[in-house]
């Protein structure tokens, strides 16, 4: 269960300046909290510590993308009306973010490359390839004709019925009865 | 139908640097109507909005302190230093801007259930 100690260390999650901002108050609250959950039945306690648990982790995500110029996510105020801008400018965290994952990217080709010289030339010689008769075909054109088959089906039991798309068309464009 | 465009143009005019917080969401609202009527301390605003809700909306301690750190950086909330402050207890309280905003917000919903109302009766507006 999530004791006193175990939110403390949680709380670490959060940037140092929300820490020392709010930190012994969340705490406090926290413990208040609990020794009220104390008294209820085991579903209540439950809910109450994985709703806790969930709110520190989102919280201290939402902290953490403020505290990287991402602003405010709008889980508490919604985000601005939705409309575009044409002043539109991306937070600064994004072009941090994009030159992470590119020198990632970078890094994993030139790791590949590395692996691929360093793995010495054993394929062994493939030789003639003869052409292979495939079910794969077969099987498509089966299908395709079964749909086919399903749709006619159905379109005339709908034309049967008088109500296909002819005749839906039909009474849309005729003049009224 | 006047006073409608009345009201509309009233909430038009009010502080254009707040008007992209709105419309507030609930636990917003309900953390600055619980700070309304007195100033609180976290655990205080936490059983206030569970029982202004009927029990839906129950908040974490994360979320209320996301929320009240907003509040404060925008100044719509301000702390008061408790005389037991051994506890870590820090009671809040509304701004005058924070007062005046929550006003606009329950005027803009005082409208929008008018008009509702209405539509719902089957009259125009």
């Amino acid at each position: 269960m999530l004791t006193l100690s175990v939110y403390r260390h949680l709380l670490l999650l959060y940037p140092e300046s929300h820490r020392d901002r709010f930190g012994e108050e969340m705490v406090s609250v926290f413990g208040e909290m609990q020794a009220e959950a104390t008294g209820m039945g085991t579903g209540a306690q439950i809910g109450f510590y994985a709703r806790e648990t969930a709110g520190l982790m989102v919280g201290a995500l939402r902290e953490h993308w403020r505290s990287l110029g991402g602003g405010s996510i709008g889980l508490l105020f919604p985000r601005r009306r939705v409309t575009m801008h044409s002043a539109f400018r991306f937070p600064k965290a994004t072009a941090v973010l994009m030159t992470i994952i590119l020198a990632g990217v970078m890094v994993a080709i030139k790791q590949g490359e590395a692996i691929v010289a360093s793995v010495p030339h054993v394929s062994q010689p493939v030789g003639t390839i003869h052409p292979v008769h495939s079910v794969l075909l077969g099987g498509i054109v089966q299908g395709i004709v079964f749909f086919y088959a399903a749709g006619m089906i159905g379109w005339a039991i709908l034309f049967a019925m008088r109500r296909s798309g002819v005749h839906r068309l039909a009474e849309t464009s005729g003049a009224p009865k | 139908m006047g006073s409608l465009w009345l009201n509309m143009a009233w909430y038009d005019m009010s502080s254009e640097a707040t008007m992209e917080f709105f419309p507030l969401t609930e636990p917003v609202l309900l953390i600055l109507l619980s700070l309304a009527g007195q100033p609180r301390h976290g655990y205080s605003i936490l059983k206030d909005v569970e029982q202004m809700s009927d029990g839906r909306v129950v908040l974490s301690t994360g979320t209320l302190y996301g929320a009240l750190r907003r509040l404060l950086d925008e100044d719509w909330i301000e702390r008061i230093e408790e005389q037991d402050s051994s506890r870590g207890r820090q009671a809040y309280r509304l701004t005058t801007r924070g007062r005046r905003n929550l006003q606009v917000e329950v005027g803009r919903m005082k409208q929008l259930t008018r008009l509702a109302s209405l539509r719902i009766a089957g009259k125009q507006a």
